[in-house]
């Protein structure tokens, strides 16, 4: 049974995948499509995702999208299989609060992360668009809110949710763009809390040998 | 062990979790906040979320915030106790699947149902405003090609990943909102 994972090294969403692969121990092959057209063929909409994006995962014959879904699967399935590691916990009430954790992700942190990212990584570099001062402003502002709020979130715990899991993952590879790639890393080094996290986390060996791999 | 709901009826993120704690056979009790300043006090912030929102969910002394976060732990812990009703499929394939649909409800059906139901429906009702028809247009045209490709996906099916699931929940209260004045899409 073969793991086929269709992505850019280079795209967050990818990334959340590639981590998790690799954190669950799990081989597989990537492929990356020639280009951002491949995306809207029909071919690729019919066989591969109707809105027409990436990452897509193929385990076998079974096709799934959008990468947090695709994560949870590989570690509802796979977690404790080749490894140690759990991702999702067993207990209800902690893997609730993961699950909590992964929606403060995906409505408070990466919004403003993504502004960053948006303007200081990719609009010049796939978008031939000077960076907008205003996005950046408003990003600055809201991830500052959002970090005050995780420093006393993340009080005398290792991880998120204490142990390591599937939501630290997620929150990985915007934070690298804007800490690493933006250079904005005295928004995380200024909080102890979230400084010794992020430190923790992009020196995890999956972390971090994906985030090298950004082209 | 009491389940306490705090919300708005009027709440989209709110009416997913009335509408799971029903489909679960699940009693709860239910307490309105006096105002919005209330989300924003150290209490509120400090012993029920620090974001300042709602809903917030409290199963005996454990607390949960986040809808989607609350009906999923609430299907895991109580499905199949009070009723028949599966919400999260046992088998590991089919809960991707809903999971999925989950994220493009996340992803793609709500941001331009939230424009419509946020010019249509709140503008006036609370920020004393009228409906932008500008964004109106946005969220119409958006919401046509999400509409095109869910009638692909739901051929056959008689919900999103064939049986009725979390999935199907989500989707519900915001569609309801805008559903009133565009049912023809």
């Amino acid at each position: 049974m073969t793991i086929k994972l269709i992505g850019f090294p280079y795209s967050g969403p990818t990334m959340r995948v590639i981590i998790t692969l690799r954190e669950l121990g799990l081989p597989y092959e990537f492929e990356t499509p020639a280009n951002f057209e491949v995306l809207k063929t029909e071919d690729f909409l019919a066989n591969k995702n109707p809105f027409g994006k990436i990452p897509v995962l193929f385990d076998g014959d079974f096709r799934i999208i959008e990468s947090r879904s695709i994560c949870r699967y590989l570690a509802s399935k796979y977690q404790g299989k080749n490894n140690n590691t759990i991702l999702i916990p067993n207990d209800v009430h902690k893997a609730g609060l993961v699950d909590q954790f992964v929606s403060f992700e995906i409505f408070y942190y990466d919004p403003p992360a993504f502004k960053f990212v948006s303007q200081e990584v990719f609009a010049e570099k796939f978008w031939n668009k000077n960076p907008d001062p205003e996005i950046i402003k408003q990003g600055r502002e809201e991830l500052i809110k959002v970090l005050d709020i995780y420093e006393k979130l993340l009080e005398g715990k290792e991880y998120l949710n204490g142990e390591f899991s599937l939501a630290d993952i997620y929150h990985s590879p915007y934070t690298h763009y804007v800490y690493g790639v933006a250079k904005h890393s005295e928004l995380w080094d200024s909080r102890p809390n979230v400084k010794n996290w992020w430190n923790r986390l992009r020196n995890r060996e999956a972390v971090k040998k994906t985030l090298e791999e950004i082209p």
